[in-house]
């Protein structure tokens, strides 16, 4: 079964359907309670960002391991006469 | 008539090169993945533990005594004595360098079989081809490095000196 649910742009992938927005949204969710659950236990405001940018790498990297194996292959143009 | 004559005598004497296959050499070579999207993967797959050594090597080797640096120890060392999430710490330094290096390599390495020679001499040649995509050869090499880096942190902290 082939899923176009999103496509690349460099390093990015982006949403093209609607599973692939619902995708992002809960990947961005996620990052949102993953920040404020770390801020309220921290103790400083470096505490907070070491905590928070090593989680929201982890977040990026599952949320571009699902856009890949449901990537839509680009189309390839007929060239111009 | 007589030019149709005149033409067939010309078709029957024209020279039909003499092409021998074999000679032609160039094939498409095709690699299993696609080169863009595992250098797209492979960029999320090191930067992680890029980001941990990065703040190793700042603390150590430059001497950066920032909290920053400090605390990602103190975060690695708290994964490993959480039951859940335990794993998390070799599977960021081991697993996602090799997955990344195995499909860095599936989309830059080709492999063929072939047969030369003449009929009753054949022999099998083993031929590998690696296309130079640099941003695949330099994830590979990042990946390299990393697995590097934690095979030897694994040795040393596993000899001790009786």
């Amino acid at each position: 079964m082939k899923l176009n649910w999103f496509i690349r742009k460099g390093i990015i992938y982006l949403p093209i359907k609607i599973m692939g927005w619902i995708i992002l949204a809960a990947a961005l969710a996620y990052a949102v309670y993953i920040f404020i659950d770390i801020d309220s236990h921290s103790h400083s405001v470096s505490d907070t960002m070491i905590n928070f940018v090593f989680n929201l790498l982890m977040i990026g990297m599952f949320y571009t391991v699902i856009a890949f194996f449901t990537e839509a292959k680009p189309r390839i143009e007929a060239p111009e006469n | 008539m007589k030019d149709k004559d005149e033409f067939l005598k010309k078709m029957e004497n024209l020279q039909v090169p003499d092409i021998n296959p074999s000679e032609h050499q160039n094939t498409v070579k095709m690699v299993i993945m696609n080169a863009e999207r595992s250098a797209a993967l492979g960029v999320w797959l090191v930067v992680v533990p890029c980001y941990f050594l990065l703040c190793v090597f700042m603390y150590h080797l430059f001497n950066v005594r920032v909290g920053w640096f400090g605390a990602m120890f103190k975060m690695m060392a708290g994964l490993e004595k959480t039951p859940y999430i335990d794993f998390l710490g070799p599977l960021i330094l081991f697993v996602l360098p090799i997955v990344c290096i195995i499909i860095n390599s599936l989309s830059i390495i080709h492999v063929q079989i072939q047969k030369h020679g003449q009929q009753q001499y054949k022999a099998k040649e083993f031929s590998i081809t690696i296309k130079v995509k640099p941003w695949n050869i330099v994830l590979i090499l990042i990946s390299l490095a990393i697995l590097f880096t934690f095979m030897a942190y694994v040795m040393t902290e596993s000899i001790s000196i009786k």
